[in-house]
């Protein structure tokens, strides 16, 4: 293309000659060169070159002036905005010649004028761009892209005169309920509004009447993809339905957009059908199937957008009740070429779907996963089997521990580490029921070398210790170098002392227990550790003492105490998930956090008030669709149900052989396997047989 | 509202900065090469650092695509958008870093189509960019592919990316232009062609456990549709979709209680479809209507999980155990793999290609197929047994040894993490799903002077999504 590579760091000269030589000689050439010079300067400010090329708006101003290209054009207003855009004062040369492009008859070059201006922050520009804003909306035909530029513009002039922007907010308002005509502009005005608000703590958020609701919604499906996906983002709190009937209607139209191919539309369609959810009393069987199958289609998207939709399946599992939507395990089985944060995710999913009758199914997948080559994944499936123990019931928390003692068996470090942790947790939820298990366990106290495993391993020591006959020489081995451990072992070690001396009090004990506590008195550096350790010692000589009122039961009792049983709590608040279901498809819901701890200046969004709101979305009736076709139907339906979740407990799961039918043609195995490692030619290796073709040849 | 757009090479040079909010400041661009770029150990597609976030996708050739943004933004939007740059960038042959040093004003110019200068999305849709760019695309046959290639990039990028690269065209490319816009303006005139060609593409994506039973099985499919109509035409067909005939009396009865009747109708469990589509329309009379623009699109998505043909029945045996010629390393692997094809006879599948992970350390294998080559490859660790053709109803045997290094133990072979035997293919004619077009009507248009036979295709692809056997 050229002699000289565009995009390394020059002079303002080298660039500067260049464009004078293309002046004095006026050929062909030497607009292609001239372009190519100025494509050095968009190249250098890429760079980060602005100082020098801040020298060049002599030239930049020069070409404006002469050249009518759009390329050139574009560079220009380029120029200026980066410059404009760290120092606004120095462009201001420039002023009237975006206002004559403003001017211009081109839309496309009033449209990169009218952003120009915009985008510097510095009041003369930003005057002008109000001037033609006020300007566009008086007059009566409007090219629709200027316009949509114009109405976007406002949000950007928000961030430097708020003030001027309020005033004129009420020009949007006009635009929203009567250019009926123009959805797409209809649609900006309405975005942009929106976006002023998001920004604007103080201000209410903004509401349209539901019959504008109802005309815009009518003019969905001949909607651009991106408005639609637009129009159906911003109506859930904007729109109030007043009535059922409002609710169901909205519903019905929007339903159709959950099949579009844009995942956006479709993500969009699928807020905007939960937000009215809440604003009707039943729900149709269909519509839930229709939700859910349109989730489960996204996942065919790529990987950025499947992980989005993951993450939006864990907010809907969280804050919506498991009837609401229906989901089928495997398309929540990793599969191997996922990128990580995707069977991270998945497994998520899995954990939050599981139930009785679909444990079967995620515990083999887990199992399989567990021995995954990825560490943290590994480690994130054992940890997802322990914490299903803990969150089913105990008929379901023995099937996992089956599955955890035979990975033990696996041998390696990290996946056993884990176990230990987890298996701590489903100990705490059951005291008693797999006490036989511990002893196994015991046996790879020597694996647990991260602080969670060694911290779990000493509690499980020091709590059965009434079936460990061994349990002193188990725990002694994280005795020996207690002060290079970290703080979280230290406290257990000590405390688990001074639980044993208690327990059983003999010399062993006493020994141990003196010993570590001197230890962690004199030679430990951590204060905490000190202080908890003659915490510790007053207390046990304060039981020595006679006549004190602390007797050995009560020492007991503080020591080694009963512990509460342990939930694991997934549930978020209801709060931050009702706000984050009116964000389904956007960041926070990839972060699943409120807004507000993400965006500090947006506003907390929540469901708007109105006479048919639901207090509680669990009062929301799922009926069957089939109802009206008679009874006996709805029985059959109803048999139908029972039978799937028959199959949910033992699932009817299909086998390769179940497809076979019989070869036509079998090809048998004949010779011998050859090594594939690429071998000399036969001829090459017996030079004899090559001797014999060639003297056949001869004979010839 | 995207705040800023750039364009980074592989080695994270930035090439593309379009800064859409002037509040926004360029030292961004520095942020993200050093969060994301020059880390190693990268665990999600999306960043946010305080209230700045960063989406970003990689390209085929692995450039960086990234969007930064200020406010709570719907994320799908963002990624659906990055995607289409990908594709218009790719269709500009700009798609890696020589390339887009030189032409990166296309860039610019397609962004400025892409989005409205204050970063507010407005037509992605590629067949109406490129009309709108001032050149003609190096690669038209993209539009396309576009839907096929955008679809799943994470398990195609790693076979895609040795084929696609592109010739770095030092030359400038007017010369090619030229003759690109003949061959694509002109010749259709030429021809008079008034003909519209229906692909149904459908990827059968199946999960086989170690004991044979199917984890998961599903197709996603795809109605694709190339165009050359005069007039505008609407356009009409039907599916054998079951949801059409419970809309008739009675037809929900029988689907029901004879579970062969399946065969003859299938449950789409949804579709998506392209915007030129009357969706109301396709939701009452469960028809497909549409309009369709001049060229390719991809019209319809569907997805089905029940009632699958499975084209190929994968049977995997696989045993530890010491070498039969004995020696110093003994142990090795042995498969003994049964491949055998379930579609009719008649038909037969193309590129068929067993890839059979052995373990890592193998430095030899010893192989014996009944048909087909079989090919061991120590870089990948994998045993490629490659067909060109296979016949339908036909049963193949892979029996083969791994041979060992020195330091592999029995202990090492045994906890070998075994990745999935995946099986690749492509078998024209044949539908995975069982959806059949029923009826493809091109309604006459109302501009009489079109008065051409219309010529209408349909042909059914099933290629092989992710088709793998746990062992």
């Amino acid at each position: 293309m050229s002699d000289q590579r565009i995009f390394t760091r020059y002079k303002a000269n080298e660039i500067r000659s260049e464009l004078q030589i293309v002046d004095v000689k006026k050929i062909k050439s030497g607009v292609a060169k001239k372009k190519n010079a100025l494509r050095k300067i968009i190249a250098n400010l890429t760079l980060g070159n602005y100082s020098e090329m801040l020298l060049l708006l002599p030239e930049i101003l020069k070409f404006w002036k002469i050249e009518d290209d759009m390329e050139v054009k574009r560079i220009c207003h380029e120029y200026i905005r980066t410059i404009g855009s760290i120092k606004p004062r120095s462009t201001v040369e420039s002023l009237p010649f975006i206002l004559n492009d403003l001017r211009s008859r081109n839309e496309k070059v009033q449209i990169m004028a009218l952003e120009t201006l915009v985008s510097i922050p510095f009041s003369k520009f930003s005057e002008e761009a109000f001037d033609f804003i006020i300007h566009l909306t008086n007059k009566k035909t409007v090219p629709e892209q200027l316009m949509k530029n114009a109405i976007y513009s406002l949000v950007q002039l928000d961030d430097y005169d708020h003030e001027r922007v309020m005033s004129l907010l009420n020009l949007l308002y006009d635009i929203v309920n009567h250019q009926i005509e123009k959805p797409t502009i209809q649609i900006a005005a309405l975005n942009a509004l929106c976006m002023i608000h998001d920004v604007d703590g103080n201000s209410q958020p903004v509401h349209i009447s539901v019959e504008t609701a109802f005309n815009i919604l009518e003019l969905l499906p001949t909607l651009n993809e991106w408005d639609s996906a637009t129009l159906l983002e911003i109506l859930p709190i904007t729109v109030v339905p007043q009535t059922h009937d409002n609710a169901y209607d909205m519903i019905d139209m929007v339903l159709p957009h959950l099949q579009h191919v844009n995942s956006a539309v479709s993500l969009s369609a699928l807020k905007m059908v939960l937000y009215l959810l809440n604003y009707i009393e039943e729900v149709n069987q269909t519509i839930i199937k229709r939700l859910s199958n349109s989730v489960i289609a996204l996942l065919e998207k790529p990987a950025e957008l499947q992980f989005l939709v993951l993450r939006n399946v864990i907010l809907l599992l969280l804050s919506r009740d498991q009837s609401l939507l229906k989901f089928d395990v495997p398309y929540f089985f990793i599969e191997y070429n996922d990128p990580i944060y995707i069977k991270d995710t998945k497994l998520e999913c899995l954990y939050l779907l599981s139930n009785e009758g679909t444990l079967p199914q995620i515990l083999d997948e887990l199992e399989e996963h567990a021995t995954d080559i990825d560490i943290q994944m590994s480690r994130k499936a054992v940890r997802a089997i322990g914490n299903l123990a803990v969150k089913l019931g105990e008929s379901s928390a023995g099937k996992c521990v089956d599955i955890l003692l035979h990975l033990l068996e696996f041998g390696v470090d990290y996946v056993i580490q884990e176990i230990i942790s987890v298996f701590r947790n489903i100990l705490r939820k059951y005291p008693k029921d797999f006490k036989n298990d511990v002893k196994t366990l015991v046996k790879y106290v020597d694996y647990a070398q991260d602080t969670e495993s060694r911290n779990a391993m000493i509690w499980i020591i020091t709590h059965y210790s009434d079936i460990l006959p061994d349990y002193l020489t188990l725990f002694e081995t994280f005795c020996t170098n207690v002060l290079n451990e970290s703080p979280e072992v230290q406290f257990s070690v000590l405390t688990s002392s001074i639980k044993f001396f208690v327990r059983y009090p003999s010399i062993e004990t006493e020994k141990l227990c003196i010993c570590l506590l001197r230890e962690c008195t004199e030679d430990a550096n951590n204060p905490d550790l000190r202080s908890r350790a003659f915490m510790y010692w007053r207390l046990l000589s304060l039981a020595r003492e006679d006549g004190s009122n602390v007797t050995n039961e009560i020492l007991k009792d503080i020591v080694d105490g009963e512990l509460p049983k342990i939930e694991l709590n997934t549930k978020l608040d209801p709060i931050v998930l009702e706000e984050l279901e009116l964000n389904v498809g956007s960041i926070t819901s990839i972060y699943l956090k409120p807004t507000s701890q993400i965006f500090r200046m947006s506003s907390l969004k929540s469901l708007p008030n109105s006479p048919v709101l639901n207090s509680d979305k669990s009062l929301l009736n799922v009926i069957d669709d089939l109802r009206s076709i008679g009874i006996s139907n709805s029985n059959d339906r109803l048999n139908g149900k029972n039978h799937n979740s028959n199959k949910n407990n033992n699932p009817v799961v299909h086998t390769m052989s179940d497809f076979d039918k019989p070869a036509e043609k079998v090809n048998h195995l004949k010779g011998s396997r050859k090594s594939s490692i690429s071998s000399p030619s036969k001829l090459a290796r017996k030079p004899s047989m090559l001797m014999r073709k060639l003297t056949l040849k001869k004979k010839f | 509202m995207i705040s800023a757009v750039l364009i980074y090479t592989p080695r994270g040079e930035l090439v593309v900065s379009k800064f859409y909010k002037g509040s926004i400041k360029r030292s961004i661009a520095d942020i993200f090469r050093i969060q994301i770029i020059n880390s190693l150990d990268v665990r999600s597609p999306i960043l946010t650092l305080g209230s700045t976030t960063f989406h970003y996708i990689r390209s085929a050739n692995n450039m960086w695509l990234v969007t930064v943004n200020r406010n709570n933004t719907n994320s799908a939007k963002i990624w659906e958008f990055l995607y289409s740059l990908n594709s218009i960038l790719a269709m500009y042959a700009i798609d890696n870093s020589e390339s887009i040093k030189e032409q990166f004003m296309l860039a610019y110019e397609a962004l400025s189509i892409m989005l409205l200068e204050t970063g507010v999305i407005v037509d992605t849709e590629l067949t109406s960019v490129v009309k709108q760019m001032s050149q003609k695309p190096v690669r038209p046959e993209l539009i396309a592919e576009e839907s096929t290639s955008s679809r799943k990039t994470n398990s195609s990028n790693h076979s895609n990316s040795g084929s696609k690269v592109f010739p770095n065209f030092l030359k400038p490319n007017a010369v090619n232009n030229v003759t690109r816009t003949l061959s694509t303006s002109v010749s259709p005139k030429k021809r008079n062609k008034n003909e519209v060609v229906l692909y149904v593409n459908e990827k059968i994506n199946i999960l086989v456990a170690k004991d044979g039973s199917i984890l998961k099985s599903y197709v996603d499919g795809s109605i694709d549709l190339t165009s050359h109509l005069q007039g505008r035409p609407i356009c009409q067909f039907g599916i054998n979709d079951s949801m059409a005939r419970r809309a008739m009396p009675r037809g929900a009865e029988t689907t029901q209680s004879i579970p062969t009747s399946a065969a003859t109708s299938v449950e789409l469990e949804n579709c998506k479809f392209h915007q030129c589509v009357d969706l109301d329309k396709f939701e009452q009379e469960h028809t497909v209507n549409f309009t369709p623009p001049e060229g390719s699109l991809e019209l319809m998505k569907y997805h089905v999980s029940k009632d699958l043909n499975l084209p190929f029945k994968i049977s995997p045996t696989v045993t530890i155990m010491t070498s039969p010629r004995g020696g110093l390393n003994s142990c090795g692997v042995d498969f003994r793999i049964n491949l055998k094809s379930l579609f009719p006879s008649k038909l037969s599948a193309t590129d068929v290609e067993l890839k059979v992970p052995v373990p890592p350390g193998t430095i030899d294998c010893e192989i014996n197929v009944t048909n087909g080559s079989c090919k061991f490859i120590p870089e990948d660790n994998v045993m490629l047994w490659k067909f060109n053709k296979f016949q339908g109803l036909t049963e193949n045997m892979l029996s083969a040894f791994t041979v060992c290094s020195n330091d592999t133990t029995e202990l090492s072979l045994q906890q070998w993490s075994r990745p999935p035997i995946s099986l690749e293919f492509e078998l024209l004619m044949f539908s995975n799903s069982g959806l059949v077009i029923h009826f493809f009507n091109v309604l006459p248009s109302r501009d009489s002077t079109v008065s051409t036979r219309t010529i209408k295709w349909i042909k059914y692809i099933s290629k092989s999504g992710a088709y793998e056997v746990r062992y």
